[in-house]
């Protein structure tokens, strides 16, 4: 604890320092002299997240406070991440502050980065508006990102062939051995929506409070073994006899190209993509008992970002009703606060589906999930 | 004496700035990933494979080193097959038609090959074009030729067809024609004509092109990334899967330098073959 | 053309050749026209043959900032890249060609390296450097990690190129009395430029396509085309993936036609020969 406070007090001071570099340099000016500072946000997602920042945050958050410019750089899941955790690791070993100001991406570089000391540790200090963000996801996460909000996973289907949706994990089930060739979820190792319906296959077996806390052990995955049978035994129903495409949006074509007439999508994108034509106008969405997992999706700050004062700005921001309505509005999402700080009106209006999602395995048991669905699944045995 | 050694020095003078580069950006971190891999547990001194061995144990990584390689092998050797009788066709047809054949077949050169494969799906994929134009004619059903090796190898051949086109057809059209116009003279047909003098005359390019379609298919990750199915897959993907997936960084570089192994053996064999012949004609 | 004969067969056969060569040109067309239809789709569904037409998507991508300036930016790094690339590399493989100093093969060859080793895992190596060299997020950091993927190409093809230029051509001008730099420029060079322009070709469609390199170090201010391609090709709806691709491929077919002619000229091959 005593290193992390060290660290704590020099990044402060890092910050604090680069603070006044900026006023001091920032022109001739008296003090209030406004030289732009320029944020850089790495948002890993699909296109529905890119236009809740491009559209939605930024724009407010710049009229805001109109010191500060945003620079979005929008990445692919996957592709990307891997290049931008390289990135901030090179710049830890060689000693230099980052570009990347703010990084969205999944839990599991995060994890792999806490030892590394890549990541800061966020307080109330820093972000006063945390207070109101429920303790839980912060406390999943041990304050290495801000949870700031939320989406789960639905069964998207095409209701010109499916005549009574599924209310329950095994009704799916049951609807894809009797239409063989007409499911699909995608690659686990691509995407979300996809590990829904594996987490949703093993949790059908055992708690999944076990997996999404902090512990980790590698014995209890053992506890899968029946889930895995399931999946397996679900292959030759699938598409294509078990063909899992890459990606969120690679599931809503198939859906689109009416090659399969059921999948597990994102609610928001799968909302999306129907509002802009993209999909048969058929297509209908539904939420099975117990639900499908959800994410608290986070926002991470490196410990070497070169705009600390300005993210932390940001960071404070998103916790304002204001950001969080957008959340709301724009992507269908859950907000990261808590509902009590939300508009009464809002609260009514979503109080059917408030966390109305399971929550996923922790990173490291997530990170298996993956691996494990790739050996005992697809692989065969 | 001192000619020569003027000469060595200054031949080492003008390879030394690309030789840098290469040294500082591909070499040394390359070193560094391969004594990573060979670096012993904690606490303990010297060199271990067990990383190795460990990676090897899991039946799935030999199964993708096992599919990459017959991927590659079936890519390359249609790739051969396709691009010979164009190769051919180019160097010794007349007339508008081959020139213009010529320009189509070097397109998918200029293609890159995230395009390629992002094309190849639209076409090939089940309700695709091709399927669709099918479903019109009354043919409903469609085998899979995206998401499996087939579509591996279907875009691997569409993106290497130019590559070896143009380094058969170079290695042909160095054949002098009155080599050619002989072997006529004296009777031989054109299988014979084909067999005894443009096969071995043309080896060098050919073995040339073989290789480095090797190793460019084999190293590859888009096409296998975009078009392929879940399992088995190209080590390429794999790697990727064990950095980003599953974070298990050191089981993803270990892969690379077994990745690289393979490559570095199959170019050791072109290098041999070529300065063999090499010597055998001088 | 004397050989002609050699293909010059009957009319059955020749038939089924041509046959054979259509259904090739097919399967080499089909992919492009089924993305160029694409991009003028609105929305295509199963089982139209043909799409709704419209250019929404297309303003939608040309009217993304984002878009254009990774187009500018690719359109910058790539020829900058290929040029540096030129600068040093073609002294190295004239050397490689005509003199004779230790290590020649090896060096040569270790430049296949460049190609060969899978760089997913030595970034993080690379990264570190060229922060240290304060290259990150640089102009400069950008054209460098694209150079190395034009290495191979820019020393092999050349040394091919210049090991098959006669000697006695140069041997001549010296004898005339031209200093070693002008024979270069004025007899090695003009012989020599077919074949350099082949490689400058293949060196710029490297540097062209690099993505994984240039998102580390490009990232956020020096992002080209290829870092966007991923992300615009799988997580947008189709026809924006299309509409890019379009663009993305409309210059270089371009080129293509320009550089046509060389490329059947043979300095391709001669590179690889050792």
């Amino acid at each position: 604890m005593g290193r992390a406070g060290r660290r704590w007090s020099l990044l402060v001071a890092a910050g604090t320092a680069l603070a006044v570099l900026v006023a001091g340099f920032g022109g001739p000016g008296p003090a209030g002299a406004q030289q732009p500072v320029t944020l850089n946000l790495y948002i890993n997602g699909d296109t529905n997240i890119f236009d809740l920042w491009q559209k939605g945050f930024i724009p407010a958050f710049t009229k805001r406070y109109p010191k500060y410019r945003v620079n979005f750089v929008g990445l692919l899941h996957g592709n990307g991440s891997d290049g931008v955790y390289d990135k901030i690791l090179a710049a830890k070993r060689a000693g230099r502050t980052t570009d990347v100001d703010l990084w969205e991406t999944e839990p599991g570089f995060v994890t792999q980065g806490i030892p590394e000391g890549l990541w800061v540790k966020l307080s109330a200090k820093l972000v006063p508006n945390i207070t109101k963000v429920p303790t839980e996801p912060l406390e999943a996460a041990d304050y290495y990102g801000l949870p700031y909000r939320g989406s789960s996973v639905v069964i998207g289907y095409n209701s010109q062939f499916v005549k009574t949706p599924p209310k329950t994990f095994d009704d799916v089930v049951a609807w894809i051995k009797a239409n063989p060739g007409k499911f699909t979820y995608c690659d686990p190792n691509t995407c979300g929506s996809g590990q829904a319906f594996v987490t949703a296959a093993i949790y059908r077996y055992v708690s999944p409070a076990k997996y999404a806390g902090k512990g980790y052990d590698a014995k209890e995955e053992a506890a899968w073994e029946p889930g895995w049978k399931l999946l397996r035994d679900l292959q030759p129903a699938m598409y294509n006899n078990g063909f899992h495409p890459n990606g969120n949006v690679a599931v809503l074509q198939l859906l689109a190209q009416q090659n399969i007439w059921m999948a597990s999508v994102w609610s928001d994108m799968g909302l999306d993509f129907y509002k802009r034509g993209q999909l048969p106008k058929s297509m209908r969405f539904t939420q099975i008992t117990p639900p499908l997992i959800g994410d608290d999706s986070r926002v991470t700050l490196p410990a070497g970002a070169a705009h600390l004062e300005g993210v932390l700005t940001l960071l404070n921001w998103l916790l304002t009703p204001e950001a969080q309505m957008m959340v709301i509005d724009m992507v269908s999402g859950y907000p990261g606060i808590d509902w009590k700080y939300m508009p009464a009106s809002v609260r009514e209006r979503f109080k059917d589906v408030a966390k109305g999602f399971s929550p996923y395995p922790n990173p490291k048991y997530l990170a298996d999930v993956k691996r494990l669905w790739h050996e005992k699944v697809v692989a065969g045995q | 004496m001192t000619g020569s050694r003027r000469e060595g020095a200054l031949g080492l003078a003008l390879v030394l700035p690309p030789l840098l580069l290469l040294v500082f950006l591909i070499v040394l971190p390359a070193i560094t990933a391969v004594l990573d891999t060979l670096a012993p547990p904690p606490g303990a001194s010297g060199l271990t494979l067990a990383r190795y061995a460990q990676v090897l144990s899991a039946r799935i990584v030999r199964a993708d080193i096992a599919f990459s390689v017959v991927v590659t092998l079936v890519s390359v050797a249609a790739v051969f097959c396709l691009s010979y009788p164009l190769a051919l066709y180019l160097r010794f047809a007349e007339g508008r038609l081959p020139a213009v054949l010529a320009v189509l077949f070097t397109i998918p050169l200029f293609v890159p090959v995230v395009i390629a494969s992002f094309a190849m799906i639209t076409f090939l994929v089940n309700h695709g074009l091709i399927s669709t134009v099918l479903y019109h004619l009354g043919i409903q059903r469609f085998p899979p030729l995206v998401y499996n090796a087939t579509g591996i190898v279907l875009t691997e051949v569409w993106a290497s067809i130019p590559f070896a086109v143009l380094i058969l057809g170079a290695g042909l059209q160095a054949i002098d024609d009155a080599l050619i116009d002989s072997a006529r003279d004296v009777g031989a047909g054109r299988l014979r004509t084909f067999v005894s003098i443009l096969l071995p005359l043309n080896a060098t390019p050919t073995m040339i092109a073989l290789t480095l379609l090797f190793i460019s298919i084999f190293g590859s990750f888009t096409i296998p990334y975009l078009v392929g199915g879940n399992a088995p897959q190209m080590l390429g993907v794999t790697m990727t899967n064990y950095l980003t997936q599953y974070f298990r960084r050191a089981e993803a570089v270990t892969m690379a330098v077994i990745a690289f192994a393979i490559s570095a053996a199959v170019g050791a064999v072109y290098v041999v073959s070529v300065s063999r012949r090499e010597r055998g004609t001088v | 053309m004397s050989v002609g004969w050699y293909w010059a067969v009957g009319g059955l056969r020749r038939a089924v050749a041509l046959g054979a060569f259509l259904a090739l040109a097919a399967f080499i067309l089909g992919p492009l026209l089924t993305l160029l239809l694409w991009a003028f789709a609105g929305s295509w569904l199963f089982p139209n043959l043909l799409p709704e037409f419209s250019l929404k998507w297309w303003a939608y991508v040309l009217g993304n900032a984002d878009v254009t300036k990774a187009i500018r930016m690719s359109f910058l790094s790539a020829p900058a890249a290929t040029l540096l690339s030129a600068v040093i590399c073609i002294p190295a493989a004239y050397a490689f060609a005509r003199l004779e100093f230790p290590g020649r093969r090896v060096l040569l060859l270790s430049f296949l390296s460049a190609n060969a080793f899978p760089k997913i895992g030595l970034y993080v190596s690379i990264a570190t450097l060229l922060y240290r060299l304060n290259l990150m997020d640089t102009f400069a950091g950008v054209v460098l990690i694209q150079v190395i993927n034009t290495l191979l190409f820019m020393i092999w093809i050349p040394t091919g190129t210049f090991r098959g230029i006669n000697r006695n051509l140069e041997e001549a001008a010296r004898d005339v009395g031209a200093g070693p730099l002008r024979t270069f420029f004025q007899v090695t060079l003009p012989i020599a430029l077919p074949g350099l322009l082949v490689a400058l070709l293949f060196a710029f469609l490297a540097a062209f396509d690099e993505a994984q390199g240039t998102l580390i170090v490009g990232t956020p201010n020096h992002i080209t085309m290829p870092v966007m391609m991923y992300t615009l090709v799988l997580s947008y709806p189709q026809p924006v993936g299309a509409v890019f691709s379009v663009l993305l491929s409309l210059p270089s077919l371009v080129f293509l036609l320009v550089a046509q002619r060389y490329l059947r000229a043979g300095y391709l091959a001669a590179g690889y020969s050792l």
